[in-house]
Formats: C-alpha cells, sequence, structure tokens
C-alpha cells in the first residue's frame, strides 16, 4: 500500500504542476488515525497530507455535483467510485472532458466498526501490509487479518477495478465472484413475505432521519429530495414507522440502475442500518431483467431513464 | 455520604426499583447503545468507556413527539398532556447530564416553560457514571466539565472493581441510596484515585479563552469553507449532539396529529424560506451556525459554552470531521489573517 500511495502522490502532483486540473479530490490524514478525511488539494505542498488506505471509507464521486461543470476535477477513484462517476456522467452532472479519473483498483474498505469490535476505541496508530492490519491498541500492537475486517459491500463486491480510469495505478485485481452477492440476496428473497417485512422494520424501525445515507451517495444529488418537500407532502417526516419505512423503500427506488454498491450509506449510517439489501436487491433485478449495471460506461442510461420504442424488454418488472 | 452497589447484586437492585419507578438504562442495539427501558432480559452496556451513542435528551425532548389530535370534521383538538411516570436514568455519563442542564436554561425559564421537558425533568432522577478511562475522542476537560462532574445529578457512580461506588448529590439521590452499605475509606481512597486519573488523563483539545472572539472575528472569512469543504451535510452530529435542541412543529395530515420532531440547523431545508430565498445557501454557513451557536451564541445567552464535550460529533461524523481540529484551526486561521492584513 505505501508504494501505491507514493505512485498516487506522484500523479497527482504532476496533474497539478500541469495544470491539468483545477482541485484533486481525495484522502487525507487526519488526527483520527482510524479516520481519513476527504480532501481537496489544489496545491502540490498540501500532498504531504494525502492518504490512500482501506480506512478511506466515503465514495469521492459524492463531491463531483458541488462544482461548476467547467472546474477541472481530477479524483482518485476505486472500482465502485469509477462506476458513480461514470453514471453521473450519463446523467449529465459534469462532462467528461472535464473530469481526469485518477484509478486504482481497490482491495476492499475496512470497516472501523470490525476494527473497533476486535480491538478497543482508543487505536492511537494504524497500518496495513498486504493482508495484515496492525493497529495500537493502548500502547499494545494488534494484528488483524484484512479479509476480517472488509466492510460487507465489499465482501460482495463484484468490479473491485475502476472503470474508464485516465490512468490505473497499481496491478489490476481479478473481478469478484457475482454468486456471492446473488446468494446474499435469493436468501433475503426467499424468506415469506413477513419475514421479509420484519426484517425491514427491524431495520428501518432504528433510522433516526439524520439522512447521511443520503448526504453520503454520490447519486442522491437532488437538490431537493422528495421528503423535503412540504407541497405536497410525499412522507410523515418524524421517526414514526410509516416515516422511516417510507424513506427507505422510496431512497432505495429511486437508485434503482444507479446504484453501484460502494456502501457508503451503511458505513455513514450512525445506527448500523442495513440497507444495502434493498439496493442489491434492484440491482439483480436491474441485471435480470434489463441486463444493467449502474456506471459501466459512461453513456448508457438508466433503463428507467430512458424508453425506446423498439424496447423488446417487458414494460414492468 | 458514599454508598456502594455490589455489581454482582445490579440487576436485582434495578428490579428492586423497576416496581416503583421506570428504570431506563444503557443497552446493546446491534453494535452501538442506547437508553432503553429495563427488563430482566435486558443486556447493560455499562462497561463502554464513553457514552451511549444515541443521546439520552432524547428522554426528555423525544425526537419526534405527538402534541396534538386534531378532528377537522368535529373541529376540535385534544392536546397532548403526558404525565410521566417517576423515572430513574441509571448509568447517565456526566457529559449528558450537564447537557441537561444547559438545556434547562432554553426549555424551563421564568419567561417560558416547556411543559414536556418540565415534568421529565421534575419526575427523573438521575444516577450518573463517571468515566474511568475516558477514550481519546471526548474533551470534557476542555470545555469547562470533567468526566465526574457533578452537574445535572442526584448521585454519581465510580466503578471499582467488584462495586459501583456512589456519592449522593442531592436530596433525591441521597433518598434513593440511604438504605444502602456504607463504602469503606479504602473504597473513598479508589475513588479519589480513579477520579484524578481520569481527569489527568484528558488533554486540552483547543483553547477556549478567547475562542468566542475568534470566531466572531472569522464571521465574514473563509475559515468555514475551507473546514466544511469535506461535509456531507447530515444531521449526524446535531442529531446525536447532548445540546442540540432545534425542533421542528409539524402537522402530520394523513394521521391528524401535531408533531414536534428534532431539527438541524446542517439542514439546506431548515432555513429554507418560503419566498425560495436561504439565508444559509450551503453547507460553510450551515457550519458557521453549529459552530457559532455552540461555542459564541450561547455565552452570550448564559456566559457557558454550549457544548459538553461528549465526543460524538468526533466520534461519528461519516467524513471524519473532527470539531477540536475545527476550532484549533480557527485561531490559526484569525493569526494568518490578521498577520496579512
Amino acid at each position: 500500500m505505501p508504494e501505491l500511495k507514493t505512485e498516487l502522490r506522484n500523479n497527482i502532483e504532476q496533474l497539478l504542476n500541469d495544470q491539468a486540473v483545477d482541485v484533486v479530490i481525495a484522502f487525507k490524514k487526519a488526527d483520527l488515525p482510524l479516520r481519513p478525511q476527504p480532501a481537496f488539494f489544489r496545491n502540490v505542498e498540501e500532498l504531504e497530507d494525502l492518504e490512500y488506505n482501506g480506512l478511506c471509507q466515503n465514495n469521492l464521486a459524492n463531491y463531483l455535483t458541488r462544482y461548476p461543470h467547467d472546474t477541472k476535477i481530477g479524483i482518485v477513484v476505486r472500482g465502485c467510485e469509477s462506476r458513480s462517476v461514470n453514471a453521473l456522467i450519463v446523467e449529465k452532472q459534469h462532462p467528461r472532458e472535464n473530469l481526469y479519473m485518477i484509478g486504482v483498483p481497490c482491495q476492499g474498505i475496512l470497516d472501523i466498526r470490525k476494527i473497533i469490535n476486535k480491538t478497543g476505541e482508543d487505536i492511537t496508530d494504524y497500518s496495513e501490509d498486504g493482508d495484515q492490519v496492525s493497529v495500537i491498541f493502548k500502547g499494545n500492537e494488534i494484528k488483524l487479518q484484512r479479509s476480517d475486517l472488509l466492510h460487507d459491500s465489499c465482501l460482495r463486491c463484484v468490479h473491485p477495478n475502476p472503470v474508464n480510469a485516465d490512468v490505473l495505478l497499481g496491478d489490476p485485481l481479478p473481478e469478484g465472484d457475482p454468486t456471492i452477492v446473488r446468494q446474499a440476496i435469493e436468501e433475503f428473497e426467499a424468506l415469506d413475505r413477513d419475514e421479509r417485512y420484519a426484517w425491514f422494520q427491524k431495520e428501518a424501525e432504528r433510522c433516526i432521519r439524520c439522512y447521511a445515507c443520503r448526504e453520503a451517495c454520490p447519486m442522491c444529488y437532488c437538490t431537493e429530495c422528495f421528503v423535503d418537500h412540504t407541497t405536497p407532502r410525499w412522507t410523515e417526516s418524524d421517526i414514526s414507522q410509516a416515516g422511516t419505512q417510507a424513506w427507505h423503500i422510496i431512497r432505495a427506488f429511486h437508485q434503482a440502475g444507479r446504484c453501484t454498491s460502494c456502501g457508503a450509506c451503511e458505513r455513514a449510517c450512525p445506527m448500523d442500518i442495513k440497507m444495502t439489501y434493498l439496493t442489491d436487491k434492484l440491482n439483480k433485478d436491474m441485471l435480470e431483467v434489463y441486463q444493467f449495471e449502474a456506471g459501466m460506461d459512461d453513456n448508457t442510461p438508466p433503463p428507467f431513464a430512458s424508453f425506446n420504442l423498439d424496447d423488446k424488454n417487458r414494460f414492468v418488472i | 455520604m458514599m454508598y456502594i452497589l455490589v455489581k454482582k447484586n445490579l440487576d436485582q437492585k434495578l428490579s428492586e426499583w423497576s416496581a416503583k419507578y421506570e428504570v431506563v438504562a444503557p443497552q446493546k442495539v446491534e453494535a452501538y447503545s442506547q437508553f432503553l427501558p429495563f427488563t430482566e432480559s435486558s443486556e447493560l452496556a455499562l462497561n463502554e468507556p464513553h457514552n451511549t451513542r444515541y443521546p439520552p435528551k432524547s428522554l426528555f425532548l423525544p425526537q419526534s413527539e405527538v402534541m396534538l389530535k386534531y378532528n377537522k370534521r368535529l373541529n376540535k383538538f385534544d392536546e397532548i398532556r403526558i404525565l410521566p411516570e417517576k423515572r430513574i436514568i441509571f448509568g447517565i455519563r456526566p457529559c449528558d447530564a450537564s447537557a441537561l442542564t444547559l438545556l434547562d436554561t432554553v426549555f424551563d425559564t421564568e419567561e417560558y416553560q416547556d411543559p414536556y421537558w418540565a415534568g421529565r425533568r421534575e419526575n427523573t432522577i438521575l444516577v450518573g457514571l463517571g468515566c474511568s478511562e475516558p477514550p481519546s475522542t471526548c474533551f470534557c476537560t476542555t470545555v469547562g466539565y470533567g468526566p465526574f462532574n457533578h452537574d445535572g445529578l442526584d448521585a454519581i457512580m465510580t466503578e471499582l472493581d467488584d462495586v459501583f461506588v456512589i456519592e449522593a448529590l442531592s436530596a433525591k439521590g441521597e433518598k434513593l441510596f440511604s438504605d444502602f452499605p456504607a463504602a469503606t475509606n479504602e473504597h473513598e481512597l479508589s475513588v479519589l484515585r480513579i477520579q484524578s486519573n481520569a481527569k489527568q488523563g484528558m488533554n486540552q483539545a483547543f483553547e477556549t479563552e478567547g475562542l468566542k472572539q475568534t470566531l466572531d472575528h472569522l464571521f465574514e472569512s473563509d475559515y468555514w469553507s475551507e473546514i466544511a469543504e469535506s461535509c456531507l451535510g447530515c444531521g449526524v452530529c446535531t442529531y446525536l449532539c447532548p445540546t442540540c435542541f432545534c425542533f421542528d412543529i409539524v402537522d402530520e395530515v394523513q394521521r391528524n396529529e401535531r408533531v414536534r420532531n428534532w431539527d438541524t440547523c446542517m439542514f439546506r431545508i431548515y432555513s429554507q424560506e418560503a419566498s425560495g430565498h436561504n439565508p444559509r445557501p450551503t453547507i460553510s454557513e450551515r457550519t458557521r451556525q453549529r459552530l457559532m451557536h455552540k461555542y459564541s451564541y450561547w455565552l452570550d445567552h448564559i456566559e457557558k459554552i454550549g457544548c459538553t464535550g461528549c465526543g460524538r460529533c468526533v466520534r461519528y461524523c461519516p467524513v471524519g470531521l473532527d470539531i477540536r481540529a475545527m476550532l484549533r484551526t480557527a485561531s490559526n486561521f484569525e493569526s494568518e489573517v490578521v498577520n496579512v492584513g
């Protein structure tokens, strides 16, 4: 990983020196060793703080929609992030020619909560080397296996390699096994209606309507979200069952054919709510019914955002 | 007077209290903890190094609360007045208890009294649990409190190996524990040692002296857009914050109820005006409001910082933003401005 970081740094440095971009969206070190932050590099001097490791938990594509279309943006992208960027290009949220995608094959994002569960909270240092992760907790070094710490979404990842990147740093990784994600969804689908509802209810009832899931998602860029509409009101605004369930269902539906299974929503959730079983189910349907996966290129619109008079597919799922 | 509660008798004691009071204590939910009513099957989460993730302010200011029900056809309404049961909140941390005393200055003043808040405060006994080993994300001592601060508590517990040593801090607390065995000198010495170690182990996270003036000077500066650049604009920091109290009152017309919900200055819609104008159009202005409220406006009102250093906003920010680092930057930013000027 350190070599990759050096390569990344050199690459960004050159982009900034050449004035090929106005800003590079990447990650920087923070005071808390487990919490690298999204960062926006405009000067080479700032690159001292650059960070890249398994703890970089946000989807950086989320920040693209904050910039005017004429801003030249460099952005570090892993597999899912590159697909989010592609999906945003398709939705005309930033022109491709003003983007420079620095691709990094992704070994998976680590779930901070899984680390803390195994060690304890006050971790003072963190490093990773291949499959090994090492943390310092109360002065003692604890070695952990990377594979035990992967975020659930990353355990099911199918496309770890960036799609459509301008440059690829590091060696491409083997594609993930699509049966793993399918199996998880099929298990959910196999439950009877009451069991599925009980599952959904148990997750949705913890929601505190903080909308961290929405704000962490690159595809949730509406200026006004449906829950914020007041005339008319689409959902109950409180944390009643009706209010939280409506939020979770409608949020997921708006992602059909757009979600890249990055899991940023789940990692942002302060109440540990599982959300990706809904979006993964929709992704599976999109693949089966329309042979479509979001963000695999930068020009095919998602099935629900396009129509074709010669459409051979069924109209309704 | 100090008493002891033997740990192995804890469940039994809570069950006994449950006959007379509603007992609420921190319990595990998934990987986090939250205050929930105690039952015989409760799995208590008292051994976490810090407070619960979901704040106990919700026990006084619920996230959503029905205030009245109405019937448009009959043109009448029923006000909901909840008469709270007598309650014991067991194991609340000093930061959360002191936050309640700050919120009293909002909800229970001579001029205005919120009957929901005041009723619940009146009927509740707060038994605190001091923090023997505060994690590095906590910063109570920086903002004038401490891991064994007494503000708002009726009693405070210090955890030893087999017992909790309890110090009663009010008449309510004294009454609750008066038939408990007295602590020995040895217990009391251990308590002193633990309390002093806990406090000494905490660093000054940022300078509070002159902080208000610094922030006031920075009001129109670029400081806010710099510190807020990665902020997502979600409600995690404010909803989990024990001192954030903003609410919105909404008519849920589908069910004929008027509801009070938590609201947050970090949401765009919070300051959106009916005309379409938004005086806080971006995340920078919203971040400014959040920080200025805590470290400037509270001081204008009650001469106290509106933050008790509970650390939740630091621990749970989805992008790892750290309010302490933001405030440290403020002083630096100001000196740069001054130097350049």
